[in-house]
């Protein structure tokens, strides 16, 4: 007899195997599975080909880096793919959830990678026993960033934010403002006001659909969003940050432009006096506005009370092996090439502008050169000086959600005027709700 | 002859033979089907049942279990879901009925016959629909900027005190709601325009004859006669508030303070850049049911003819 293949069969057949993959999918796959160990071991020479995804000038030192390290390593190919920086972490979150079509070695967002080790512990290669020699060489809030809470290490930090105030040294001539006096957050709203009436120009620019200088505020002052696990959205502390940004925004003082293009532009058509902003920012200025040469001068950042921290970190960014990658043993030599060397860290430093989270580098002859750029200012010293005393900070999978009730609450504050204590204490309540987690006392 | 049994039945009484001849699949069958049921269930039946058991799992430091009904109940305590359902509620009842009956006129002005360069007009209002996303937000930040945006230019030449357009809860809600009109505006009126051509010029005739006004003619004969085109375009267009994404995305990223946050879009920071998978798919199914039940109500109420 021949079996007929009816409809019903086909059906009910297709069914099964349709929920059997939607159920082995969503239980197995990438998420419950063994963490991949990278261990050191085998001596022979890496030959193969990867595949490397960056963005923007990091991708251009990657590019020249990548010809100096395959003429070195006869039998290697490396490819470097400039992913843009807009995409780069959905890019991430979608190829580590579906446990495929990320490269060998990726770049990720420092603060970010907190979020995708503590929720993909299995999709990245756990670097733990490679990087144990090179543990000391690299700035500690750094090293926080790529580091699980249970201590296993699945990236190496590749540059790092430190802030300083980057500042228009025109317009505070003008104003008869002096940028080295601005020691704490008060002298800096004041000093705005006075820049405000007499140049008529704004004190900095800030994206209201970002969080981050909420976040380096946050940081300063030795915290981000959670403390010991709990929720820290409400302490005196952050409480302190939102009164600041708002204390500057009722004065009319900050310039909201939208997205990257809109801090670059504004900036260029000189629309704000300052810009509490990171290291790496200084290449957008040498690159974008050259005809601004000599116009700007950088300080460490005020603090929040005399004698407290000068500084804090903005974004920086970390190399990681995906567990996805087929060479492995290929992508870590090249990291280890690309940041445990001092020379190349150096050179991208002075060719890229990005700023090592080696510190090795920091020392070199080059940091302490006086920079045309900013009317012969020893400007990288300031922030090879600030670098060692940025202050490590607590991160953790949930970052990216305190991030973002971090944002609401900022705008609620200072664009629609709410009270920042009480506003703190509403998204502090929305986080712990979102994550399950406690809040801090206070 | 009056009564007669009748002899062939409306419906034949299945001859089981033949049916099972007729079930029995051939080749053919399936050498047309085949694709599309292939391509159906790899990117639409399988993807749709992976998010719907999604929904109910909850992803723990790489641990993925099952948690029931908890990313359901989730949504009723998150101020976040909460405000984006309030945002497109407001939406749907000042967007819509807005653009519809902008539409409805661009629609019947576009159809007169005096009117030259239709081809011409019709093209320039269905052009924003068309536009790349890019684009779009370009030209929209460029318009809408506080500082130096074209409007506020504008407005300080006539000696009006500048808008913070996008940063202003209110302004945000009612620059979303302009710009979305402005995107879908052109888009309806041409399909209430087809509407209105397939309605002859004898009825416009025989109301005038009747004595009827322009007005008159267009709210009792014509609009009336439109009802299933209307129906059509407030429900795609409902749908299309409910699933709103592009517009707040590039404008204002849902804020300030969530005032112009919808659903999809908080789902895709949930998703994406919190990593909260299950939780975004529990939001994307909860969308699903919000449009099914709105949908079903409408044509409900609004599709049927009302009984004389």
């Amino acid at each position: 007899m021949r079996r007929e293949l009816t409809r019903r069969a086909l059906l009910a057949g297709t069914g099964a195997a349709a929920l059997s993959a939607v159920t082995g999918c969503a239980t197995g796959g990438v998420t419950n599975r063994e963490a991949v160990r990278l261990a050191p071991g085998a001596t022979t020479p890496v030959k193969g080909a990867i595949t490397v995804w960056s963005w923007d000038s990091a991708a251009v030192a990657l590019t020249r880096l990548a010809k100096k390290f395959t003429a070195r390593n006869p039998g290697t190919r490396i490819s470097v793919v400039d992913i843009g920086y807009e995409n780069a972490a959905d890019k991430m979150t979608v190829g580590l959830r579906a446990d495929t079509g990320l490269a060998d070695v990726v770049t990720v967002d420092g603060p970010k990678m907190p979020g995708y080790i503590g929720n993909f512990p299995q999709g990245m290669h756990d670097l733990t026993p490679l990087v144990k020699p090179f543990t000391g060489d690299f700035d500690r809030a750094a090293w926080q960033t790529v580091t699980s809470e249970e201590g296993r290490v699945f990236a190496l930090p590749w540059d790092i934010g430190p802030l300083a105030l980057y500042y228009r040294r025109d317009l505070f001539e003008k104003a008869g403002v002096d940028a080295a006096s601005l020691k704490t957050w008060d002298d800096y709203v004041k000093a705005g006001v006075a820049l405000k009436k007499k140049t008529g120009v704004k004190l900095l620019i800030m994206d209201p659909a970002e969080d981050s200088f909420f976040a380096c505020l946050l940081q300063q002052q030795g915290q981000r969003h959670f403390k010991g696990g709990k929720v820290a959205l409400a302490t005196p502390e952050a409480v302190r940050a939102l009164e600041l940004l708002k204390a500057i925004g009722d004065r009319g003082l900050i310039r909201w432009e939208r997205g990257w293009d809109g801090q670059v532009t504004a900036t260029k058509e000189g629309k704000s006096a300052t810009l509490p902003t990171a290291a790496w920012w200084s290449g957008t200025l040498t690159a974008e506005m050259p005809e601004l040469k000599g116009k700007f001068g950088v300080v460490p950042l005020p603090a929040f009370e005399p004698g407290g921290a000068r500084t804090s970190n903005q974004g920086g960014s970390t190399l990681c092996i995906p567990a996805q990658s087929k060479n492995p043993r290929l992508a870590w030599a090249f990291i280890k090439f690309l940041l445990t060397d001092k020379d190349n860290q150096v050179s991208m430093l002075k060719r890229e502008g990005l700023f090592p989270a080696y510190l090795p580098a920091l020392k070199d002859p080059y940091l302490n050169a006086p920079q045309a750029y900013y009317g012969g200012q020893r400007a990288w010293k300031v922030f090879a000086d600030l670098a060692p005393h940025i202050p490590p900070v607590e991160y953790n999978k949930d970052g990216a959600k305190a991030g973002d009730i971090a944002q609401k609450a900022l705008t609620g504050a200072v664009l629609r005027g709410n009270d920042p204590k009480r506003q703190l204490r509403d998204s502090a309540e929305q986080l712990a709700g979102a994550t399950g987690r406690e809040t801090v006392a206070g | 002859m009056a009564v007669q049994t009748p002899t062939a039945p409306a419906v034949r009484a299945p001859d089981r033979a033949a049916t099972a001849g007729r079930r029995r699949p051939r080749l053919t069958h399936w050498l047309f089907t085949g694709p599309a049921t292939v391509l159906f269930t790899v990117f639409f039946a399988y993807p749709l049942g992976a998010s719907f058991y999604q929904s109910f799992t909850s992803t723990e430091n790489g641990k993925t279990t099952w948690v029931g009904l908890d990313q359901y109940t989730r949504m009723f305590q998150d101020p976040s879901f909460l405000d984006s359902m309030v945002n497109t509620g407001l939406i749907l009842v000042v967007q819509v009925p807005l653009m519809i009956g902008l539409a409805l006129i661009l629609a019947v002005l576009l159809n007169q016959s005096w009117l030259r360069f239709r081809g011409t007009w019709r093209a320039v209002y269905f052009l924003p629909a068309v536009t790349t996303l890019v684009a779009y937000a370009v030209v929209f930040q460029v318009l809408l900027k506080t500082d130096g945006g074209l409007v506020n230019q504008a407005a300080d030449a006539l000696g009006l005190a500048p808008v913070d357009w996008l940063n202003d809860p209110t302004w945000a809600r009612i620059s979303l709601i302009g710009s979305m009109t402005w995107r879908w505006v052109g888009y309806n009126a041409v399909i209430l325009l087809a509407g209105l051509q397939s309605i002859g010029r004898e009825q416009h005739e025989a109301a005038a004859i009747d004595g009827a006004g322009t007005f008159t003619t267009y709210t009792k004969v014509i609009f009336p006669q439109l009802r299933p085109v209307i129906l059509f375009c407030v429900i795609t267009s409902t749908i299309g508030t409910l699933q709103l994404f592009d517009e707040n995305y590039t404008l204002t990223r849902g804020g300030p303070d969530d005032a112009t946050l919808t659903p999809v879009l908080y789902l895709y920071k949930v998703g994406f850049q919190q990593m909260d998978f299950g939780y975004a798919a529990a939001i994307a199914w909860v969308v699903v049911a919000v449009i099914a039940v709105i949908s079903f109500l409408q044509f409900r109420f609004f599709g049927r003819e009302r009984k004389r």
